[in-house]
């Protein structure tokens, strides 16, 4: 009998000896073909590391080639409009027309050129009391910022004075009221403060322990008042000089805010001042005056999520440098001012305003504007918003003129509806 | 080899206790790793207030899955006020709302590979810097 234990012993060496052959085999082939495996992975690999490169080459140069938004995603359009309904107690050229009218349409686009380069379009369609559809170019304006502190602008802007001539201007969806403050009107409505102007804008924020200092400073074309005939008994608007200097007389201007963080979060105080030669000329007469502009003031803002306040003050020291006025040579006082209060209730929000302005008639640069006559008036009104981005506003207002040489007394209330989007 | 062992698991413990990590409920702030921000402005720059970290421009990005409790946490404002602050921004200064991601796997590719990216995720993903968590429950 053979030994169990001898013969366990030899089984298995044969079993591994007779599997030899073919495991040298198997080894051989996997020997020779693991480089050719591997050499084919790692072609693979070259060629995708080759492609992936050609593109990362041709991303840059592509992007280097397109404007685009900040957000990547193209440059969006932007933009408010309204529609309203207004009621009259009387027809008057000041006040607007009973019936329905077509508001404005005002788009924007805000491209950007890299991290420091960006601009500012915005064209504005709207309609003339006449009925005439036109065109405005509202702000063309290419900026540099340089950091937090500094942004540099050149071209037409919104002049920085007080708060609402740069946080609402044409978006008409946004403000509280159906109106501006009258004497905050735009030039080509009358208004008594140049609304724009064609030059060099720097504004930039300074963060403290306890909030920001924010400021504008501008430097621009002097802004004529033009189109005023004593014959067709027609007042002047106030041209901001697009093409050009034709006075060659600058206006120059700064408005300085703080920011309060904290427990006083929402409140944003300000002073602003402003100076500068303005030219008045008129037709039928043709006639030539020159005023030295000077306005300071300040304004405050105080926007939380329950209530919206505001209020700005101007005081005009303006000098007659023409020597044409009642005082040659003398200084007229002027001031004007509204505060404006709003408590929001989720998407209701009743507000009030008051707003005065006391112009001194002696001044030619308030006696040959369209809204250069002293008035009061009072704002009573309701804002709802029906979605986000609509806003649909029933006001009240009551508005009485002061008379002086060239115009009468009036008195008059009125009631609006406008109903704006913003998108 | 007990020690051995030993050492192991407490350097383990260790690591996890001390490396940053959110919780099921938390909004983690991260950054691109190129730039620095601090919490503080946080705010700052999702109100398009703070555009700059040194010469970089900042590049805030929203988390649809997230940005009702970001804003709710960190904003203190809910998405109507938020976005009717970017109209306001954008008209103003023509400054563009942060662009809106779909989750957390986008923003953390969008932060990882965009200099001066900002955003806020719910898990803390490799290869940012995490600026602040917050727990939103």
């Amino acid at each position: 009998m053979a030994n169990p234990q001898h013969a366990g012993t030899q089984c298995p060496g044969r079993r591994s000896m007779a599997g030899l052959p073919g495991a040298l085999i198997i080894g051989s082939m996997l020997i020779l073909a693991l480089p050719a495996l591997a050499a084919t992975d790692s072609e693979r690999i070259d060629e995708l590391q080759r492609q992936v490169k050609a593109l990362q080459n041709e991303i840059p140069q592509m992007d280097s080639g397109m404007h685009h938004s900040p957000s990547g995603e193209g440059l969006p359009l932007h933009g408010f409009m309204d529609v309203g309904f207004v009621l009259n107690t009387r027809e008057y050229p000041k006040a607007a027309k009973t019936g329905f009218y077509m508001g404005a349409l005002s788009l924007y686009l805000s491209p950007h050129f890299g991290d420091n380069v960006k601009g500012m379009v915005e064209p504005l369609f709207e309609v003339t009391p006449q009925g005439d559809w036109e065109v405005d170019v509202e702000r063309l304006q290419i900026g540099y910022t340089f950091n937090d502190a500094a942004t540099v602008w050149a071209g037409r802007f919104h002049t920085p004075y007080g708060y609402w001539n740069t946080a609402f201007h044409h978006g008409a969806q946004m403000q509280t009221s159906v109106f501006r403050p009258r004497f905050l009107d735009f030039e080509d409505k009358g208004g008594i403060l140049p609304a724009h102007t064609v030059g060099l804008l720097s504004t930039g924020k300074f963060g403290t322990d306890s909030g920001r200092f924010s400021y504008d400073a501008y430097v621009g074309n002097g802004p004529m008042i033009i189109g005023g005939n004593t014959a067709l008994q027609t007042l002047g608007t106030m041209d901001p000089g697009n093409s050009g200097d034709s006075d060659h007389s600058a206006l120059a201007g700064v408005n300085a805010g703080y920011e309060f963080s904290g427990g006083m979060n929402g409140l944003r105080l300000a002073v602003h001042a402003m100076s500068g030669n303005i030219d008045t000329e008129t037709e039928m007469p043709a006639m030539h005056y020159e005023t030295g502009l000077n306005v300071t003031g300040g304004s405050a803002a105080y926007i939380t999520n329950d209530w919206e306040v505001m209020g700005e003050y101007f005081r005009f020291n303006n000098k007659d440098k023409s020597g044409t006025s009642v005082t040659p040579g003398g200084t007229h006082n002027s001031r004007a001012g509204y505060l404006q209060a709003g408590r929001i209730y989720h998407d209701l929000t009743p507000y009030i305003r008051l707003e005065k302005a006391l112009l001194n008639q002696h001044d030619i640069y308030f006696s040959s504007q369209e809204n250069g006559q002293s008035y009061s008036r009072q704002a009573l009104g309701l804002r709802y918003y029906l979605n986000p981005n609509t806003a649909l506003k029933l006001e009240l207002l009551n508005s009485r003129f002061l008379p002086d040489a060239a115009r009468a007394a009036l008195a008059y209330r009125s009631l609006h509806v406008q109903y704006s989007i913003g998108f | 080899m007990n020690s051995a062992l030993f050492r192991f698991w407490f350097c383990l413990a260790l690591t996890l206790l001390l490396c940053p990590s959110a919780n099921a409920g938390d909004i983690v702030v991260i950054t691109n790793s190129g730039i620095a921000v601090s919490p503080d402005e946080v705010r700052d720059i999702y109100t398009g207030e703070k555009q700059f970290s040194g010469s970089t421009q900042l590049v805030p990005v929203d988390n649809a899955a997230l940005q009702e409790d970001f804003l709710s946490a960190f904003m203190q404002m809910d998405t109507v006020k938020y976005n009717r602050l970017w109209t306001k921004k954008l008209f103003r200064d023509g400054l563009a709302q942060p662009a809106m991601k779909p989750g957390d796997a986008a923003v953390s590719a969008y932060v990882r590979r965009t200099a001066g990216a900002i955003g806020y995720v719910s898990t803390v993903p490799p290869g940012v810097k995490i600026i602040q968590i917050k727990s939103v429950q």
